[in-house]
């Protein structure tokens, strides 16, 4: 820990030269789950859910994390959070070592972090009132100076929060059952906001509801954020969204960063083979535009058995394309700065060109792309 | 409309031209249920021609699944009931078949796909029984015929090592694996229609272009008519020919791909269209449509978007709009295109023209 936390200080240093202040940033930050397996249920493997991921988070941005389903994006806003143990790394939070803390101090940086859930239905305790659902965490908190612990004071800011969030005062007497999914969530949004935090995590908060009441939760996040000084860690499957709601979006695979970019270079310039096939697989809602998709093949490999050397190489376009070097299935590429905050975790990440990409495209065989990845 | 006598079904496959595989008319679902009456599908009319491809759009709870079980006649009866309408397919009204001949319809000349295969794969056969069930089912073909059919069909969805995969059960498949499995069952038979129902909704981006690339590829292939369920806008945009747009058990507008599209005549679309992120709506707030769904057993009286709708005006509670042909030759449910609506017509036709200014990247 000691050589994580010189580290630490290291970085935290180099950043307060930068133009930016770092709200949050993780280090190596590693989650393994262990499989348990046999007669005697030992461990007989690990799911390497996030794998030394290293992020920087500014000050009052909306960081936006994507990837397909699995590949580690609620683990790694969970372990952050201190909601799952980190098998490794570290996170620090305004130069504190967040996973060193404990007692009082944990207790202060956990007002600090609260996370808004993707489930409206299933995060909501359907027996107790929204007072409580909401007073919860207040009482926890409570201490002297805030005075949460006295139910007039809690239940005031319930109401306050409540209308912040567009619902009513008197709300807070029903139960969940008594609300629409978009209400759900506005209260799952209260909860975490009435702590007055500073950073929050978003973890898919819209997936679940249909586009019209999407909106009004988005326009409502952008508000608070704006209201609150918030920095979100956003995390999203949707890449329309996060292309509309993000400043900067890492783009994970399989418990690893493989690229992190200001949202409009991501978009525009890709570097990564996968960011560039996870892009082109967005379905757009203009008929005018039929661009040639280039479709990723198979599925994606388990975590508990990364592939080796690069995780992506099993279904990479551009190893194809180069004649399948040896480099991509023997050494892990490193996520490397291309240009100023463009970084990719690719060896040839130079020979993702747009002419490349429409020639893979063009000759890809649809029928064909549901290859044995495991 | 005109009536379209049925054929009597002497040859279900002779196709005639001009008429529509699927015509559904005026087609009523209503669910009895303790609290009253839902009226899931309110009077619902569309059509499909001989190898179209159409899209069935609209937010959750609007009736499109409940249209398509209509069509395959999976109603649970009661609490369900077919209370009006008509659903002619290939000559006949499948409201009148008796449950045997409706047997062969299903699976056979209408197969379906559905959002989740698990739920509709049978955890505790192979993958390949599942198949050739299906295919001994509507075929002429001894078990042995049908099995080698089966590993056909998985080869043409481009599943990998199709002979070791039919013996393998659903839960040993990926999610991707499995849709594909699902397409290769509902395709088997060479059905005259596919009715898809979300079926790249539960899955993961780039398997869902994989998929949706596959149907397309499949579908210009084999020539099948396909009508695919949604809720999401962008991924019909890309599949179909035309669109019909559902609001609270209606069709309420109705139109080619780009008409729809790229100029919504519904308010309801216009609405569905502005609240969908794009890059150059970043920094400036979504527009949303205001108001909820309504409650399906306390819809309001006349247009049933009325309570929302930025455009309405007397007339749209007073009674129900048909749907009328719109100027750019789509129809739509809405007042603004019968005469009393001219005068109001030119502020909507502006605010469309921003709403697309604002839509795609
Ligand atoms: N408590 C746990 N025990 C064992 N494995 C777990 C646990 N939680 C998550 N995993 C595994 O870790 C990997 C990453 O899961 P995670 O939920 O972080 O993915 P995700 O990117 O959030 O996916 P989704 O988009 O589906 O929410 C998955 O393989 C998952 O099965
Ligand atoms: N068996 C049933 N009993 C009572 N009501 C039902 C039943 N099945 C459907 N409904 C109601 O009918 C309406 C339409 O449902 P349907 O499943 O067709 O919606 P949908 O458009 O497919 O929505 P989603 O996008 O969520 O799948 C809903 O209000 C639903 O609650
Ligand atoms: S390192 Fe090789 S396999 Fe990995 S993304 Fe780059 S080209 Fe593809
Ligand atoms: S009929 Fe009236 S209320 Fe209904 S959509 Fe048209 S303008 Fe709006
Ligand atoms: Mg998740
Ligand atoms: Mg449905």
């Amino acid at each position: 820990m000691t050589d994580a936390s010189s580290r630490l200080a290291e970085t935290s240093a180099a950043a307060a030269t930068g133009a930016r202040p770092v709200l949050l940033e993780t280090l190596n930050l590693k989650k393994y789950f262990p499989i348990m397996g046999g007669l005697l249920r030992h461990q007989v493997g690990s799911v390497y859910a996030v794998d030394d991921v290293s992020l920087q988070i500014y000050k009052g941005e909306t960081f936006g994390l994507v990837g397909e389903s699995g590949c580690g994006k609620t683990t790694f806003g969970r372990t952050i959070l201190r909601l799952e143990k980190a098998t490794g790394g570290s996170v620090s939070m305004d130069g504190q070592d967040v996973l060193a803390l404990h007692g009082d101090a944990l207790k202060r940086m956990r007002r600090r972090m609260q996370v808004i859930f993707q489930d409206p239905y299933g995060s909501l305790n359907p027996r107790m009132p929204i007072s409580d659902i909401i007073g919860e965490g207040l009482l926890a908190q409570g201490d002297k100076a805030n005075g949460w612990r006295k139910r007039s004071i809690r239940d005031q800011r319930v109401g306050d929060y409540l209308e912040a969030v567009g619902l009513r005062r008197d709300y807070s007497r029903r139960y969940p059952h008594e609300f629409s999914g978009g209400q759900r969530q506005r209260i799952g949004i209260a909860r975490a906001l009435a702590l007055g935090p500073e950073f929050v995590v978003c973890d898919e908060p819209v997936s679940a509801l249909d586009v019209s009441i999407q909106s009004q939760i988005l326009n409502l996040l952008s508000d608070l954020r704006a209201e609150f000084n918030l920095t979100y860690l956003f995390i999203a499957h949707n890449l329309s969204v996060v292309q509309y709601f993000c400043e900067r979006i890492g783009v994970m695979y399989l418990g690893k960063i493989v690229e992190v970019a200001a949202t409009d270079v991501l978009y525009a310039t890709p570097q990564h083979p996968y960011s560039v096939a996870l892009l082109s697989a967005i379905p757009v809602p203009d008929p005018r535009v039929r661009t040639k998709r280039l479709v990723l093949k198979g599925d994606v490999p388990s975590p508990a058995n990364p592939p080796s050397g690069c995780r992506f190489h099993t279904r990479c376009w551009l190893r194809e394309r180069l004649g399948n070097p040896a480099e991509c299935s023997t050494t892990e590429p490193p996520l490397r700065e291309l240009a100023g905050g463009h970084l990719a975790a690719c060896h040839f990440a130079e020979q993702v060109t747009a002419q490349a990409v429409q020639e893979a495209a063009a000759t890809q065989s649809v029928i064909e792309t549901a290859v044995d990845v495991d | 409309m005109t009536a379209i006598s049925p054929a009597g079904g002497a040859d279900p496959g002779a196709t005639v031209p001009d008429r529509p595989l699927l015509d559904v008319r005026g087609l009523r679902t209503y669910f009895h249920v303790m609290d009253g009456t839902v009226k899931a599908v309110d009077g619902v009319d569309f059509s499909i021609p001989p190898g179209g491809t159409v899209g069935l759009v609209g937010e959750s709870g609007c009736g499109k699944s409940v249209t398509a079980h209509s069509i395959m006649r999976l109603i649970d009866i009661p609490p369900g009931e077919i209370a009006g309408g008509e659903i002619w397919f290939d000559g006949r009204d499948l409201l009148k078949l008796s449950d045997s001949e409706m047997r062969h319809v299903r699976g056979g000349e209408i197969a379906m796909v559905f959002q989740e295969p698990m739920t509709s794969l049978n955890p505790v056969f192979t993958i390949g029984d599942q198949i050739s069930e299906a295919i001994l089912l509507h075929n002429d073909v001894n078990k042995k015929e049908a099995a080698e059919r089966a590993i056909e069909s998985l080869k043409a969805v481009g599943v990998s090592a199709p002979e070791r995969r039919v013996k393998q059960y659903p839960h040993e498949l990926s999610g991707g694996m499995r849709q594909r499995a699902m397409i290769a069952m509902a395709l088997s038979c060479n059905p005259k229609l596919v009715i898809a129902d979300e079926p790249t909704t539960a899955l993961d981006v780039t398997i869902q272009a994989q998929i949706l690339e596959l149907i397309k590829a499949l579908q210009a292939r084999t020539g099948t008519a396909l009508l695919l369920i949604t809720h999401d806008l962008a991924v019909v945009a890309e599949t179909v020919q035309t669109i019909a747009v559902m609001y609270a058990g209606r069709i309420v507008e109705a139109g080619t791909v780009d008409q729809v599209l790229l100029a919504p005549q519904h308010p309801y679309t216009q609405g569905l269209l502005n609240s969908i992120p794009g890059v150059k709506k970043r920094g400036r707030a979504l527009s949303v449509i205001k108001g909820v769904v309504p409650n399906p057993f306390r819809l309001p009286p006349g247009c049933k978007f009325q309570p929302r709708c930025p455009y309405a005006w007397e007339a749209c509670s007073a009674s129900e709009p048909e749907l009328l042909p719109a100027p750019n030759g789509a129809k739509s449910r809405c007042y603004l295109h019968s005469p009393e609506g001219a005068g109001r017509r030119e502020a909507f036709e502006k605010s469309v023209a921003a709403t697309m200014e604002s839509v795609g990247g």
